[in-house]
């Protein structure tokens, strides 16, 4: 579904590579962890996947695509088939959960009657049932949270990105956060998830990748956070 | 595309930098008007030059005793020079028609002219106004042909051109649509410039909404067109009220105008509804090629 192929990121500005011959690959409907410190490159990973960022060298391929022969118009059909969740939820304050995940599917010019259907269904999958109407102010972190995740599912895309989705909120509402990506997960959506928080890579037993300064330094299915000592 | 989505952005954007977006209307508003006048000023200068090119004519006057020119000596025209100037005029390619005006006609004419004020014609006697050759030219342009050939002749006191005292005219009115232009120019740059601004706030203001939209894979066309029509939108509600200002304009200035100093006056509402469309279209691609230009700039895809 995903693959990194030598693939190396110098960002004009510094001169420390972003990524150094990364080469991963992630198959359909797995469950991966990215770990490491900040500045390891764990952002790189995720927008070289979106085509936000082009390599320096090596390839990229989503979903059997070599990106770099993608064409620029062809990009928003490729993030159509992503979704994102991030750290800071993202959320349009001045519209309400329904609202805020319709958002996602009248950008793309889904007809009325299908976002009437598919977004209450969402909303359910997430944990938010009778939440519909209320505004982001409203609700607390681990429900905002949901909804972002909410509207980057629901238009069924293969792969999710999430950005430290846990990073805001506290270790007892993170569980609950972890509970709903992996149901997602076990609707086949390939889930990636970049973050520091070690409880929950160690609680889950997924596969875990480890940067450290651009290298990918472990690559373990059912891997921990640290290493064994 | 769904159109209410589209329209609901544009109304946020328009009404979230109200301000902004009503300089930039009175801006185009003021840019078109400027833009449309010196329109409507060149067509009623066209229209007038041809208007009055038709009834142009050379006046060519001969010695009287009045005369102030020394070649007549003081002395009237002899009926000889007379025939004889008559003869070659009507011989020269040039002309179209020559017509003789007797001391009689030109002072018959002089009085119907002038009685308005009855001082000045009974201090004028018949004696002081000299006969004339009228000569209407095939072209216009060719005076100066005729006007040399005749100069010189025996018993021709002046030649008067009646085009050189339209050119004045008409100079005038070039020199007013010229500086409307200019100005308009000048207007355009100004709206060009607010645009741009408009249009930088605007993807500021909406960056948020930006971000997702393109994060969930909407296209190019559907982030960029409602900062493209808010721009398109305060352009036509510009060019409406430019349109507003030339109706006034061709009312109370060209028509009044109009009456005033006897211009033929043949520019019809047609013109003015043409040369408005023109304006408005202006307008709005104006506005619309200002924000997609700016949007490449701070909107990124």
């Amino acid at each position: 579904m995903i693959h990194f192929d030598n693939v190396t990121k110098v960002y004009p500005s510094q001169n420390r590579p972003a990524l150094q011959h990364v080469n991963v690959a992630i198959e359909k409907g797995e469950f991966l962890f990215l770990v490491g410190p900040s500045g390891s490159g764990k952002s790189t990973f995720l927008r070289l996947v979106l085509k936000e960022e082009r390599p320096s060298q090596g390839h990229v391929h989503v979903a059997g695509k070599d990106l770099s022969r993608l064409s620029n118009w062809k990009v928003p059909h490729l993030r159509r088939r992503i979704g994102c969740v991030f750290q800071d939820f993202r959320l349009l304050p001045n519209k309400n959960v329904f609202e805020n995940v319709a958002f996602a599917l009248e950008v793309i010019g889904k007809p009325r009657r299908f976002i009437g259907k598919v977004v209450p269904e969402v909303i359910d999958l997430v944990g938010l049932e009778g939440k519909a109407h209320r505004m982001p102010d409203e609700l607390s972190g681990g429900e905002q949270q949901r909804v972002a995740i909410a509207r980057a599912f629901v238009n069924r895309p293969m792969i999710l990105l999430a950005d430290e989705p846990t990073g805001n909120i506290d270790p007892a509402t993170s569980i609950g956060i972890m509970k709903v990506l992996d149901r997602i997960n076990r609707t086949g959506t390939t889930v990636v998830m970049a973050t520091h928080d070690a409880a929950i890579v160690d609680a889950f037993r997924k596969r875990v990748v480890e940067l450290e300064d651009g290298r990918v330094v472990r690559d373990q299915s059912r891997g921990v956070y640290g290493q064994a000592y | 595309m769904r159109a209410q989505f589209v329209l609901q952005e544009i109304w946020i954007g328009l009404r979230r930098n109200l301000t902004m977006t009503i300089s930039l209307v009175i801006t185009v508003a003021i840019a078109m008007a400027l833009f449309g006048t010196g329109l409507l000023l060149r067509s009623q200068v066209d229209s007038s030059k041809s208007y009055w090119y038709d009834k142009i004519e050379v006046s060519i006057f001969l010695c009287a005793k009045t005369s102030s020119n020394n070649s007549c000596q003081k002395q009237d025209v002899t009926p000889q020079d007379r025939d004889a100037l008559g003869e070659m005029l009507k011989k020269m390619p040039q002309v179209a028609n020559v017509q003789y005006e007797t001391q009689q006609q030109a002072y018959a004419r002089f009085k119907e002219r002038f009685s308005g004020s009855p001082g000045f014609v009974e201090s004028t006697r018949q004696d002081d106004i000299p006969p004339s050759f009228r000569v209407k030219l095939k072209n216009p342009e060719e005076y100066k042909t005729v006007s040399q050939a005749v100069l010189g002749h025996k018993g021709v006191d002046t030649v008067i051109n009646e085009q050189e005292i339209l050119k004045k005219f008409f100079r005038i009115l070039n020199g007013l649509q010229v500086a409307a232009l200019l100005i308009a120019l000048i207007q355009v740059v100004a709206a060009v410039l607010l645009v741009g601004n408009t249009v930088r706030l605007s993807a500021f203001n909406r960056r948020r909404e930006t971000g997702i939209m393109r994060l969930v894979g909407a296209s190019n066309t559907y982030i960029q067109m409602p900062f493209i029509l808010e721009g398109a939108i305060a352009g036509l509600i510009g060019g409406l009220f430019a349109s507003v200002l030339l109706v006034f304009s061709k009312m109370f200035l060209v028509d009044r105008l109009a009456g005033d100093v006897q211009l033929v006056s043949r520019l019809g509402w047609s013109t003015v509804i043409a040369v408005i469309v023109v304006s408005i279209c202006f307008g709005v691609l104006l506005c619309a090629i200002a924000s997609f230009l700016t949007l490449r700039r701070y909107l990124k895809i």
